[in-house]
């Protein structure tokens, strides 16, 4: 039995069989790892940012610790309630009722974060809004985009290539921007 | 677009300052080990449990080293010595990593340990004459593997990496901390001041045995005691340029 199927195998037919089964085997490997990139899950609410932006809320209102701190933060269901509240619309709208069952049960949303760098690279807000980066250099035109989403793939490349820039001749800043312990530790 | 990029002046090892040091006073030290508690819990340091503890695989950042000098029953200690990575000007574990991963950092003047580009030879380990780097043999943090450290995994310190399995590890004199004090320095205008932070291990110390700061400026106070008649640096026959000063004898 063994037997037979080796010596399938070897056989031009077997090879061509071994060939299909291991190239579909790879191409769904890699198709896993493309979506597995790609996707996320969906927010807990449909959250339109370019209504919002419109609206002239600045990006501060929500994400404050941008200014101040490494995380820019995700606002809780009472920064939403906050104006929500005082909105007619809240009541009867079908996309805000997340939002009104979230607050009557207490329940807070968990929002999907959409920025993201691996556990081993601290990235600190601070220092490149007082660099006088805006949100939109990272993150994109908010006020273009409906969910959230990136604009680029936030890798170390990317990093490097605007803290080269960034550091223009200056040997120093040069040298702070592109060390390794800058970001890693 | 690309701009002109200045490559930095080579230097050698021994005309570079160093710009972060440490003194150690042996005479105050009394071998509590609140300095290896708190150094753990800064670092995200994990305990490796008892079988691989047996097996020579327990994870310090800083340990308290005793020695005995003569016979027993005429046993005599002599000081405690806190041991820590001495953050060489010219380290032996730079030059053995193949991947990079241990470099000396231009702008703070450490030697930094890149986790995500360490690929486990543990080549730097062997290499280090001060024994000070300790190496992930499993995943240690992880709590889906180990259901006992779950509750511990609670007070991971958000500033500092959790190490995975198969990467090196070792002090980084709480690089996370001269990185706060820097940014909050800079945030209001100003140059950080000598004792505006400190590390985990001198912070806990109840003897001030350990003080940690600028040694390139001399009006620091670590800067002062490292260069009194007491210090003493360690293995310095080997030509590291230990930035930690020892002192003894007083």
């Amino acid at each position: 039995m063994v037997r037979r199927l080796f010596e399938w195998v070897m056989s031009p037919m077997g090879w061509i069989a071994v060939v299909i089964v291991a190239l579909s085997v790879f191409s769904l490997a890699a198709f896993g790892i493309y979506r597995s990139q790609q996707a996320l899950k969906p927010q807990p609410i449909q959250f339109p940012h370019n209504l919002h932006v419109g609206l002239g809320v600045q990006c501060l209102y929500c994400h404050p610790g941008a200014a101040r701190g490494p995380s820019s933060g995700l606002p809780t269901i009472n920064k939403c309630w906050g104006c929500h509240q005082q909105i007619a619309k809240t009541q009867t709208s079908d996309k805000l009722k997340p939002l009104r069952d979230a607050m009557a049960s207490g329940a807070n949303f968990v929002w999907v974060p959409v920025a993201k760098v691996p556990d081993f690279v601290h990235f600190n807000h601070r220092p490149h809004i007082a660099a006088g980066l805006n949100c939109e250099n990272c993150h994109g035109d908010m006020s273009q985009v409906e969910i959230a989403e990136n604009p680029q793939v936030m890798n170390m490349g990317w990093c490097l290539s605007c803290h080269k820039e960034r550091a223009g001749g200056d040997e120093e800043k040069f040298i702070k921007l592109t060390d390794c312990g800058t970001c890693h530790y | 677009m690309t701009t002109e990029l200045k490559i930095p002046e080579y230097k050698l090892a021994e005309e570079e300052s160093g710009k972060w040091g440490m003194v150690v006073d042996t005479d105050l030290c009394t071998g509590c080990q609140a300095c290896v508690a708190a150094c753990a819990m800064e670092n995200n340091i994990p305990y490796v449990g008892e079988e691989d503890a047996a097996y020579g695989r327990s994870m310090h950042w800083i340990r308290t080293e005793r020695f005995w000098e003569g016979e027993y029953p005429e046993v005599r200690m002599t000081d405690y010595q806190p041991m820590l990575c001495q953050q060489c000007g010219h380290a032996p574990c730079e030059p053995v990593c193949p991947a990079f991963a241990t470099v000396h950092s231009q702008s703070e003047k450490l030697n930094l340990q890149v986790y995500n580009r360490c690929v486990g030879t543990r080549y730097c380990a062997n290499n280090c004459p001060y024994q000070v780097r300790s190496f992930n043999w499993r995943d240690y943090q992880d709590p889906r593997l180990r259901p006992e450290i779950t509750i511990l995994a609670n007070q991971f310190n958000p500033d500092v990496t959790v190490r995975r399995r198969g990467v090196m590890e070792k002090c980084t004199f709480c690089i996370q901390r001269i990185h706060k004090a820097q940014d909050l320095a800079k945030s209001e205008g100003r140059e950080v001041e000598d004792g505006e932070f400190t590390t985990a291990c001198a912070q806990a110390c109840p003897a001030n045995a350990i003080t940690f700061g600028r040694i390139d400026h001399p009006e620091t106070l670590v800067s002062q005691l490292a260069h009194s008649s007491r210090g003493v640096h360690h293995l310095e026959e080997l030509g590291t340029l230990p930035r930690v000063t020892y002192l003894k004898g007083g």
